[in-house]
């Protein structure tokens, strides 16, 4: 979850345009890392000595690790250790937009450092995947500390992010949320929480992310008919609710309840308080999601 | 009991997650599969097939799955009803058992997991 929010943080910087963070998102399956981007992220070299090989490499026939040892950069122990280690998501990204030219060496050197220091992140929370670290994300990226109920929409939040993940996909990048009295797509799938405090959940989109939403959740079960689309998109929303409120029951002992689905079509639908609304960016379009909690 | 010659009632208002439901367990073989799209066709289509095992959601407009549930086991007391529902709290586990609920399983169910409720069902283990 790391690269989608670092993905979020290079859009909300003006770094990279959805356009390009989307093509990334799509193209990073094939990336393969190369070692300048390892050596910046593990903090071995500048973005400078970086390209100070590149165009040495243009007239030396020496692979790059051999030129980093050669100039005195790196030892050879580091290369072999640096090309060991498993990419994390999110520097598949980084290379890949430095591959696109979306970001330089230097960008790259310059953001991610930001996002550590800004976020207090290192490696070892991002290949762990810690959840309270992703909790903290979630709660920075979205300001939620300023809100009522900060604790139940970080929950919340991070919990929706992990079942996108798990069920849909990774390819997004989240972006800004801002308050709403309404959705904003052409379909909206909505179900409420009950019980020790209320709640407001939906999902809203367009009809083609909507369908597509849908059929990526109903994965071989797919059928393309609008009635299934709805059905899977609020199965999604219904799978997602279900695990926050049985973590609500055994984390926090604290018992709610959901109602059944209810679905707006063609016309916004109406909020009777207002809404955080969580647009995230998908590779095939944006799917708005929308939470309130009293 | 083959599991093939087992008959299974499907309940739940999401039409994904019937049929995704009743795709996999003809995938099984078995042929007498039922479904109910909410509590009160649920003890319906119960009373009128009688089927060996039932997939019950609880969160369902009409009646509720608990409701449903509660009212299944007055017409047959030796029902087998899985509670198959996103919203496994203490609550409602209290109140599944209490009515009467063989299991629970939470949301998002995989395929081992109905293949494995169904193999017991057969084989009369639960």
């Amino acid at each position: 979850m790391f690269s989608q929010f670092f993905g979020g943080y290079l859009l909300n910087k003006g770094a990279v345009t959805k356009e390009q963070l989307a093509k990334a998102l799509d193209e990073k399956k094939v990336t393969r890392m190369r070692l300048g981007v390892l050596a910046i992220n593990a903090g071995l070299m500048t973005a400078d000595q970086v390209e100070l090989v590149n165009v040495t490499q243009q007239t030396v026939d020496k692979r790059f690790g051999d030129l980093c040892v050669d100039m005195g950069y790196l030892k050879a122990e580091q290369v072999d250790e640096l090309l060991s280690k498993q990419p994390t998501d999110y520097l598949l990204l980084g290379q890949t937009l430095v591959n696109m030219g979306a970001l330089s060496n230097a960008d790259f050197e310059t953001y991610i450092n930001e996002y550590r220091e800004h976020n207090q992140i290192n490696d070892d929370d991002i290949s762990g995947d810690q959840s309270d670290k992703l909790a903290s994300l979630v709660a920075e990226f979205y300001h939620f500390s300023t809100s009522q109920n900060a604790k139940l929409y970080t929950k919340y939040v991070t919990l929706l992010f992990k079942s996108l993940i798990r069920f849909v996909g990774d390819d997004f990048t989240p972006l800004d949320a801002s308050p709403a009295k309404a959705s904003s797509g052409a379909l909206t799938i909505r179900q409420n929480i009950t019980g020790a405090y209320d709640g407001i959940t939906a999902i809203s989109a367009g009809t083609d992310e909507y369908a597509t939403f849908a059929k990526r959740f109903a994965k071989d079960a797919y059928v393309p008919d609008p009635e299934f689309d709805d059905a899977s998109v609020g199965e999604f929303l219904n799978v997602c609710n279900g695990l926050y409120a049985v973590n609500e029951s055994n984390e926090s002992g604290v018992e709610i309840s959901l109602t059944p689905l209810t679905t707006a079509k063609n016309e916004e639908m109406a909020f009777d308080k207002e809404v955080f609304s969580i647009p995230v960016q998908f590779t095939f379009g944006e799917v708005e999601f929308l939470v309130a909690f009293s | 009991m083959k599991l093939e010659d087992m008959s299974v009632l499907v309940c739940d208002d999401s039409m994904f997650a019937r049929k995704s439901l009743c795709l996999y367990i003809a995938t099984l073989g078995i042929k007498n599969v039922y479904e109910a799209a909410d509590g009160q066709q649920a003890v319906d289509q119960y009373a009128e097939h009688k089927p060996d095992i039932v997939f019950m959601d609880i969160v369902m407009p009409v009646i509720t799955g608990i409701d449903a549930l509660t009212k299944i086991k007055e017409i047959d007391p030796n029902a087998k009803v899985i509670m198959a529902s996103s919203v496994g709290t203490q609550n409602h586990l209290k109140a599944a058992i209490k009515a009467g609920a063989t299991d629970f399983l939470q949301k998002p169910i995989s395929n081992d997991q109905v293949k494995q409720t169904l193999e017991n069902a057969a084989k009369g283990v639960i």
